[in-house]
């Protein structure tokens, strides 16, 4: 009796422990409650673009459709041959900002062909700044940023008073290379020492590939030459890193990528 | 957009309305306390179903064992109840404790409805001592029937309080337009927050479910029974009593995808949002935890079916297709199990070389899983139509013409579901999307079609030899109890899965939750906490089996002694 006792309770055991752990070997995904922002009244365009790129890998959501490239277009990637949404966003209706605006907030107004109406409207989930945000983060992808802070909600505005004292986003002093790749989530894409993915150029051995000059105009303008090799990645850089760093940090990478030989 | 925000606002207006709980959180105890109270609940509402039937099929047949089956699961109801209730109760007041912003809102919405639950809980409950105590009362002639008639009553009564808890759960999901934080919008009853959008696809999914679950249970039940059995005619009853117990868990389990198609396009009906966070958001690796789920069970159901088959004379001319619909089950299981529209790190992207993996890709589309899912069905079905055909010889003149029907059927069903699994990767989205429902009514009409022909062709057919109920080896019996803790599991994960679709709203989008566990755990962690769930529930179900053995003992011994006095 205790024998089948002791088999029945060692099988149950088994198989709930099976379970767990096929559970918590997968991916882990969370659903994240989504972020509180506070844009000051000067907030910059780098910052927006920052703080939207986090809204659209965050509270948004956006990933869940945007970039299977089976429910909704591709948006960081190549669509249809347009380019990345920052690209191809301006020939819409000739104002890419106003468009993406429109887009996020009635998304049935702009929809493309092949395509559902299965996009909520980003009002019932975001906040207005939290919006623009996103505008800014889709426009630099491929494309210019013309969000400003005179795009967000104005003083007077209840949102706006609330975050009007709160400081805005703001970027590290540091010179240290290596500190400001990982900061900049470089090796997000680019291989150092054999680490981070590979879906744009590795670093190593960059001083041997190009010279300095290209380094820097890959990072200040990274859609003006692709590099061989990663055509299917184009656009998937945002341009922003020009205005995110000071001269002398940006001298401080180059410095140190070109030396990566 | 002006009159959205101070909605946003206000529904974000719960801060500081929140309890804490020692050590594990709130969150961890309202989701064990609910999840435990709801499996309890399952098997009270599983069980009543299984009780009526058998004590039916009692009373048609004159089978006295039929009558002994449904008494004893009712005893075990009368333990269960009382735990059911006491988790309930737990349930209640730790919600109004550690959420009580929450509560206010929902007792607002529901009051009455609240009332009413109570009060059918209560009638249930009567009607349920009635059943169980008047069972040796009215135990022959009309009186019979009228004690059948408290079965049913008791399934009634039992179903209804589920409608309306379903009610409150499934408005969480789906409130009605309109509703705020305040209350629903004037015009609005609570009838219409009742009757959302998914109360009626929750309705018959648990329906369907509960019947599942009690299935499963009353065969682990039997397993441990035969396992502990001191004699053969004990052990013969319960092989019996578990083969009854998987029959009816398997055979409507069968039908439970079916439910679940419904649910989830009501789901993307009412929000497209929630639908895609569901199947392809955060939670997109839950279905190939429940593919892995799935697939443990029909193989073990079907290895409980094939063991049980060397106790049937006459199955021995079946047996060397076994290991052909083994292979089926496992390319199946593989299939339904890969993965493909996953949210993926551009690590992840960069490595596949685009956002799906080249090979598995094409195995992990739509096409390739519903194909697979009905396969497995179709296998399925086909295991218990030769154990159920195994000792039989059909005596009708059509018998030739009738197995050959029944094969084409089977054939064809499977064209069907192949030809569009195939034909999917060449269309739309939209259009694949339609054929599921081609592939299903094949698989379905196979079933039904089958079955009937079945079912006249073996009338009045001989026998090829009794089943030798009781010879059943043990390992057939441990395949029961993986049978029951798996359901159980999955019933656990699909909790996790109907509630964690809101993401950080206690109502979709009216109230938000702002609490320290706003944001929706990773599967790992709704892991261990469906465990822990899992365990606590099987240990007390354990404890009430040897419960109603003491009582068992207890009623025998009397008897006993009351013969040897007289």
């Amino acid at each position: 009796m205790w024998a089948t006792n002791i088999k029945v309770v060692s099988l149950t055991l088994a198989v709930v422990a099976f379970y767990t752990t096929i559970a918590s070997i997968i991916p882990q995904l969370e659903s994240e409650v989504p972020e509180e922002f506070d844009f000051g009244s000067e907030v910059t365009t780098a910052a927006l673009v920052v703080a939207g790129e986090r809204v659209y890998n965050g509270a948004a959501g956006c990933a869940t459709c945007h970039g299977l490239g089976t429910r909704a277009p591709n948006l960081l990637t190549d669509h249809g041959g347009e380019g990345a949404i920052g690209a191809r966003c301006g020939t819409r209706d000739g104002d890419c900002k106003n468009y993406l605006y429109e887009a996020l907030t009635e998304p049935g107004t702009y929809l493309i062909a092949g395509f559902a109406n299965i996009m909520p409207d980003m009002r019932r989930q975001l906040p207005e700044d939290q919006i623009w945000a996103l505008v800014a983060y889709l426009q630099s992808v491929g494309g210019e940023v013309t969000v400003t802070a005179a795009d967000l909600p104005q003083p007077g505005d209840e949102q706006r008073e609330a975050g009007a004292t709160a400081g805005q986003p703001t970027f590290s002093a540091t010179l240290d290379p290596q500190t400001l790749l990982q900061e900049k989530g470089c090796l997000g894409c680019h291989q150092l020492d054999g680490a981070g993915a590979p879906i744009g150029p590795p670093f190593d051995g960059m001083g041997a590939r190009i010279t300095s000059d290209r380094i820097r105009t890959g990072i200040l303008d990274p859609n003006a030459e692709i590099a061989e090799g990663f055509d299917q990645f184009a656009g998937v850089m945002p341009a922003f890193f020009g205005e995110q760093l000071s001269a002398a940090q940006l001298e401080a990478i180059v410095q140190f990528l070109e030396d990566r030989r | 957009m002006t009159d959205i925000l101070p909605l946003i606002q206000a529904a974000a207006e719960t801060g500081g309305s929140y309890g804490t709980f020692p050590v594990i959180g709130s969150r961890a105890a309202i989701w064990i306390t609910a999840q435990v109270h709801l499996m309890f609940a399952a098997f009270v509402l599983g069980v009543p179903m299984f009780a009526v039937i058998t004590e039916l099929i009692g009373i048609v047949t004159r089978d006295s064992k039929y009558d002994k089956l449904s008494k004893e699961f009712t005893r075990l109801l009368v333990f269960a109840y009382s735990a059911t209730a006491l988790w309930g109760a737990l349930l209640l007041f730790l919600l109004t404790t550690l959420y009580p912003s929450f509560w206010i809102h929902m007792a607002g919405v529901f009051d009455m409805s609240m009332w009413i639950y109570a009060s059918l809980f209560f009638v249930e409950s009567f009607t349920l001592y009635l059943y169980y105590y008047g069972w040796d009362r009215w135990k022959a002639g009309r009186a019979k029937w009228g004690h059948w008639g408290l079965g049913i009553l008791l399934n009634v009564w039992g179903t209804m309080v589920m409608f309306i808890a379903n009610g409150w759960l499934t408005y969480m999901m789906s409130p009605p337009e309109g509703t705020t934080v305040q209350g629903l919008p004037e015009g609005v009853r609570m009838w219409n927050a009742i009757a959302n959008a998914t109360w009626m696809p929750i309705n018959i999914h648990r329906l369907i479910a509960n019947a599942v679950f009690g299935g499963s249970i009353v065969a682990a039940y039997a397993a441990y029974r035969f396992l502990s059995a001191k004699t053969d005619e004990e052990r013969a009853h319960y092989d019996w009593m578990g083969y009854v117990g998987n029959f009816i868990a398997i055979s409507t389990f069968i039908v439970l995808p079916f439910a679940g198609y419904y649910l989830g396009r009501e789901i993307y009906e009412y929000n497209q949002q929630m639908g895609i966070t569901m199947m392809g958001g955060f939670m997109s690796w839950l279905w190939i935890v429940q593919a892995v789920l799935i697939g443990v069970l029909f193989l073990s159901a079907n290895y409980y079916l094939w063991l049980g088959m060397g106790r049937i004379p006459g199955a021995e001319r079946f047996m060397p297709y076994t290991k052909w619909m083994l292979l089926v089950l496992v390319v199946c299981w593989i299939v339904w199990g890969t993965p493909h529209t996953m949210i993926a790190s551009r690590q992840e992207l960069a490595a596949m070389g685009g956002s799906h993996h080249p090979f598995l890709g094409i195995l992990g589309v739509m096409s390739a899983k519903n194909t697979a899912v009905n396969f497995m069905i179709l296998t399925t079905f086909l295991s218990f139509m030769m154990y159920r055909r195994a000792n039989k010889l059909p005596t009708v003149a059509w018998a030739k013409t009738g197995t050959i029907i029944q094969t084409a059927m089977f054939v064809l069903s499977s064209a069907v579901v192949l030809f569009y699994g195939i034909y999917g990767y060449f269309v739309e989205a939209i259009v694949r999307i339609g054929f599921s429902v081609y592939q299903v009514a094949a698989v379905l009409a196979c079933i039904v079609g089958v079955t009937v022909i079945d079912i006249m062709m073996l009338r009045r057919a001989d026998s090829r030899g009794e089943i030798r109920w009781g010879q059943m080896p043990e390992r057939s019996q441990y395949s029961l109890f993986v049978l029951a803790v798996t359901f159980t599991w999955l019933m656990g994960l699909m909790g996790y899965a109907r509630s964690g679709i809101r993401q950080h709203w206690h109502v979709w989008e009216v109230m938000r939750d702002t609490s320290e566990f706003a944001a929706t755990p990773a599967l790992g962690y709704a892991a261990k906490m469906i465990s822990v769930a899992v365990l606590i529930f099987l240990a007390l179900v354990a404890f009430i089996f040897w419960l109603g053995g003491l009582a068992e003992r207890g009623a025998s011994r009397s008897q006993t002694s009351g013969t040897a006095r007289a």
